[in-house]
């Protein structure tokens, strides 16, 4: 394998599996992904699977991207050195021989529930780490609607986001769950090693006009169990279920695939996936663009708030108790971020301490 | 607009034993997993985690392999001056029985580095099994070094002995007593030692890495609370702020300054309440702190930026924290 670790300067953590884009976007034609700092190029090879190439021929400063897909080889647009999926050069136009040492970085990918997950780090490392599982993206019982979007903000700013629902109903009044307005019920956090859980339930209220239409009969007052999960730098995870007397009646997931591009960008391709109407085309069009225009809310929030930051520098910063999820990812970054070794200067909580 | 309140936790769980396996003279192993099948949190190399066992929590390191979600792995020597929790694993637990997890958190991390130099007393061995099969990975060079009092009772042993040349087996009944000063003899730029094993193993290594190696090349974990320092004046009160929640407490001299945190309802970690696990620390603005952990080294003492709230206290009248 030609996989070398390639130094980027960006304060993000690389050893992480990233979803750096779904399924359907990656065919027999070349893909551009930047992403942690690194050029990436994705194309599909001839038995289906997914190949990642760092996008940047070995020749000269030239994305690969902008040449030609040959079969299972990239050939430079610019100097037609031709590439095989391991990043191999395997042949020149001007001599014989292929340059010793002529290769790209190649990416360990794995393919699941629609999404290309992309190890940038370490190479030997990827195998240590789990590829994240959202099974109801792929679940026949579920119907998933998205979109993706790159935001001028950096990825935890993105995170913390998240971490805090209370949020929602500032960014959009009229898709939040009715049990928001009011003061939310006790929030329990639970945290690991390199995980954050929120959980909390909301008493019975009836469901947002939107949701109650597409689950249908007489939906009444029923309770809401809200939970958050950070799985890793890529991954916020959102659980939305109404539970009447019997159990859940209707479940709701929002799947965040969060990428760092570098520090000030992140890519964030999401999914909110439901097991009610599902088959429904018409209230997929409708989610669609529901939740579209609520994510383009939260890009321009995220947006707003990295410009504050960008001009101004981080300022001290209150915190209320609820802010504890948010606080305690940052930390979980931070500690990624030290073991990687990239020191970073400021006041923080040490939890895990650099050498 | 009535308060909200907000409980912060580790996770937690029933976890049932579904192997004992015995890998040394008086050390078994135990694969822990979720008795539905559920996926484990994560964890890296050099994390452990708090078994509950009976009025008792320890804290033992994983050393199984992180990418398995389905099970956690301990080893677990059975000490002769148990304080219990290790009699109680060796005579109480079999396969089938049923143990309270808490974590995983690592205090321990393997930080990326280009080259690394592995020591492991006895039992101490544990955390670094995760951390070399990392290092491996990575490509990084590395070398592990390993003593015990003779092959048998060394755990993994001959596991480790496969890996090559890179790994130094010390059965002190063959080689003698191990001479520390040789081991870390040559300091080496770009070289993180991690080290754990008893005691006189550490504080040898922290000896020798203080006078001769750069700062922050060591590190290392301790299983066993350091002895207790009070000051021969006796225990002292003093004033406790938290900054962040904006109240000013009163810490006497028989409670802990994370028994008056609770009290005052503010949400904070703990787990071992002895200086082991780390859980704990908060950040400290102001207020000469009187350590009493074995969680912080010199220089992190020194800095007086961070305590275990559980056992550390304060020098002077006024300790103010950033909660």
């Amino acid at each position: 394998m030609g996989a070398t670790r390639r130094a980027t300067s960006a304060a993000v953590p690389t050893d992480c599996w990233y979803a750096l884009t779904t399924s359907a976007e990656v065919g027999r034609s070349l893909l551009s992904v930047r992403a942690v700092g690194v050029p990436v190029v994705l194309f599909r090879a001839e038995d289906g699977g997914v190949a990642a190439l760092e996008d940047r021929c070995a020749h000269r400063a030239y994305p690969l991207s902008a040449g030609t897909l040959l079969g299972d080889r990239v050939r430079c647009g610019l100097c037609g050195f031709v590439y095989d999926a391991a990043g191999r050069c395997v042949s020149v136009p001007t001599q014989p021989r292929v340059p010793l040492g002529a290769e790209v970085a190649a990416y360990p990918v794995v393919e699941r529930d629609g999404l290309v997950w992309v190890w940038l780090g370490e190479p030997g490392r990827a195998r240590l780490h789990r590829v994240p599982e959202l099974p109801w993206l792929a679940d026949e019982g579920w119907a998933s609607v998205g979109g993706a979007a790159e935001v001028a903000a950096g990825f935890l700013l993105l995170h913390e986001n998240f971490a805090d629902v209370t949020q929602v109903p500032h960014v959009a009044p009229e898709i939040a769950p009715v049990a928001l307005a009011a003061a939310p019920p006790p929030l329990d956090v639970v945290v690991t090693e390199t995980t954050v859980e929120l959980r909390r339930t909301f008493p019975p209220a009836p469901m947002p006009p939107w949701q109650a239409e597409l689950v249908g009969g007489d939906t009444g007052e029923q309770a809401t169990v809200q939970e958050g999960y950070f799985v890793s730098p890529a991954v916020w995870v959102d659980v939305w279920d109404v539970v009447g007397d019997a159990g859940p009646t209707a479940r709701l997931r929002f799947s965040h695939l969060v990428t760092p591009v570098d520090e000030g960008t992140s890519r964030l391709v999401w999914r909110v996936s439901r097991d009610f109407a599902v088959g429904d085309r018409s209230a997929d069009e409708r989610l669609r663009a529901m939740f579209a225009d609520y994510y383009d809310r939260v890009r321009t929030a995220m947006e707003t708030a990295q410009a504050v930051l960008d001009l101004d520098g981080p300022g001290p910063e209150v915190n209320v108790a609820a802010d504890v999820a948010a606080l305690r990812v940052r930390e979980i970054v931070l500690g990624m971020l030290a073991d990687e070794g990239v020191v970073l200067t400021g006041p923080r909580r040490r939890t895990r301490r650099p050498s | 607009m009535t308060e909200s309140r907000t409980t912060l936790r580790e996770h937690e769980g029933e976890l049932v034993v579904a192997a004992v396996t015995p890998v040394a003279d008086a050390v078994v192993e135990l694969r822990l997993v979720d008795p539905s099948g559920r996926a484990l949190p994560p964890w890296t190399p050099g994390a452990h985690v708090d078994l509950v066992l009976g009025d008792l929590v320890r804290q033992y390191s994983l050393c199984g392999d992180p990418t398995d979600a389905t099970a956690y792995t301990v080893a677990v020597l059975r000490e002769p001056d148990s304080r219990g929790g290790s009699s109680f694993v060796h005579e109480r637990l079999g396969v089938g029985s049923r143990v309270l997890v808490r974590g995983p958190r690592n205090h321990f991390p393997l930080v990326s580095a280009p080259r690394y130099l592995f020591v492991a007393g006895g039992i101490g061995v544990t955390p670094l099994l995760p951390m070399i099969a990392e290092a491996d990975a990575s490509g990084a060079d590395w070398r592990l070094v390993y003593r015990g009092r003779s092959r048998a009772t060394m755990a993994y042993a001959a596991r480790l002995a496969e890996l090559g040349e890179r790994v130094t087996l010390l059965p002190g009944d063959e080689t003698g007593p191990m001479d520390l000063k040789a081991v870390l003899g040559e300091p080496a730029e770009g070289t993180l030692v991690y080290c754990c094993g008893p005691e006189r193993l550490l504080a040898g290594a922290e000896e020798i890495c203080t006078a001769s190696w750069p700062a922050g090349a060591l590190h290392l974990e301790r299983f066993a609370a350091k002895e207790a320092e009070v000051p021969a004046e006796g225990e002292r009160a003093f004033e406790l702020v938290l900054a962040g929640s904006g109240v000013t407490l009163q810490v006497p001299v028989d409670r802990s300054v994370f028994d008056v945190i609770q009290d005052a309802g503010i949400s904070v970690l703990g787990s071992c309440h002895e200086g082991i696990c780390g859980t704990c620390e908060q950040v400290v603005l102001e207020g000469e702190v009187d350590h009493r952990d074995s969680v912080l080294n010199e220089a992190e003492r020194a800095a007086n930026d961070a305590m275990m709230v559980c056992v550390s206290r304060c020098r002077s009248d006024r300790l103010v924290l950033d909660l």
